[in-house]
């Protein structure tokens, strides 16, 4: 399977042992992103790194687990529920003048979006490059809703699909 | 007799602490995650006190999810923070500029924390319980644990949302509220916790809101 390394920004201590062993320079760049043109998947940076920051991932993902129909509609209840709260958490967030409320508001509201992601992930949304997401938005470019960024979509479309 | 927190799993032994959990304070809350008073369950003697409680039976609640522009905003961010996870930059602001127009066209709700609570209630209720029996018919382990953080975060919320309604801002002045970043755990303090009591990732993962 074709690996590609990726560094996690936040583990990175600047040890650079990884820029001492890679192969073709692809861990040596200015913004301290793998260059994905360079990196052949060796994994000598990964194997080197004292903090644990590098990682191969493949450049195509296995295809999901189906999903359960009573599951999928069983999360999605939950999450349209954690949906509305987000809204109502923003509003109230937004609203009056009582800063301690302002502040537990916009938690609750960023709260609920995050569980409200875990939620859908487990409904069949996992990664971003399968079926079900590609499928969702090329029926979205077909019948587009009002003002809806549909050369965004196009563009995504095409991008995912090559990673398939 | 001993009392279990129902979000982080603490334990209040009545006979170590020599107070009887229903003499302590209205305001006390749990040593672990925060979490006040009503979020303990007696721990049975038996030993499965926890999992016999949430095996409540409930029928009928799901119905197949419209994907609605809220649920549509929700999917398209995750799958946004997705790509980001594979270093996918373009993706990822491809992504969340679907995800913002769907924002964009939701119906706006008011600004009422009753129907907040009513809504957190309501999925305590019913909608946590309908996705255990479903997830666990299945064997689906992830939805078993997406559920389980879900329905924790929730405890937390509620309760958050109680003592505010006891406490009002007293609660939170001078404080600072976390978000955990994978879970949606929220902690109230100074500092970050060491450790999310929910989904057990390191401080670090908290972001505090501005
Ligand atoms: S070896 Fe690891 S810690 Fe050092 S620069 Fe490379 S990624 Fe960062
Ligand atoms: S996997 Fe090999 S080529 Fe790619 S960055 Fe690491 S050392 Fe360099
Ligand atoms: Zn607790
Ligand atoms: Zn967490």
């Amino acid at each position: 399977m074709e690996r590609k390394a990726v560094r996690n920004l936040r583990l990175c201590t600047k040890d650079c042992l990884c820029l001492y062993v890679c192969p073709t320079g692809a861990s040596d760049t200015e913004d301290s992103v793998i260059d994905v043109d360079r990196c052949i998947g060796c994994g000598q940076c990964a194997d080197a790194c004292p903090s644990g920051a590098i990682s191969l991932v493949p450049v195509k993902y296995p295809r999901q687990q189906e999903k359960d129909e009573d599951v999928v509609s069983s999360l999605m209840d939950l999450a349209a529920s954690r949906a509305r709260q987000e809204a109502i958490a923003e509003a109230v967030g937004e609203s009056g003048d009582r800063e301690g409320l302002r502040r537990l508001a916009l938690a609750i509201a960023r709260s609920s979006r995050i569980s409200a992601e875990d939620l859908v992930r487990e409904a069949g949304f996992m990664l971003p490059q399968s079926d079900g997401a590609i499928d969702l938005l090329r029926s979205l470019v077909e019948n587009p809703p009002v003002s809806f960024p549909v050369e965004s979509a196009r563009r995504l479309v095409s991008l995912l699909e090559r990673r398939r | 007799m001993k009392y279990i927190c129902s979000i982080c799993g603490y334990v209040y032994d009545e006979e170590a602490e020599g107070v009887p959990f229903d003499s302590l304070p209205d305001d006390w809350t749990c040593p672990g995650c925060g979490a006040e008073k009503a979020m303990f369950d007696p721990q049975e003697e038996s030993g499965t006190g926890l999992a016999g409680s949430f095996e409540r039976h409930v029928s009928g609640v799901a119905t197949m999810t419209k994907l609605t522009p809220a649920i549509l905003s929700i999917v398209f961010s995750n799958l946004a923070r997705g790509s980001g996870k594979q270093y996918q930059g373009e993706e990822e602001r491809l992504y969340g500029e679907i995800s913002s127009y769907f924002s964009s066209i939701c119906d706006g709700e008011e600004a009422d924390l009753g129907m907040l609570q009513t809504l957190v209630a309501e999925d305590l209720a019913q909608r946590f319980p309908a996705a255990l029996e479903s997830a666990q018919e299945r064997g689906d382990r992830g939805a078993l644990r997406a559920r389980l953080w879900a329905e924790k975060v929730s405890r937390i919320v509620s309760s958050l949302l109680s003592r505010y309604g006891r406490e009002g801002e007293a609660m939170l002045e001078g404080r600072q509220v976390w978000v955990c970043s994978v879970c949606g755990f929220i902690h109230i303090g100074d500092d970050a916790p060491g450790m999310c009591p929910v989904c057990k990732v390191p401080g670090w993962k908290f972001d505090s809101v501005s």
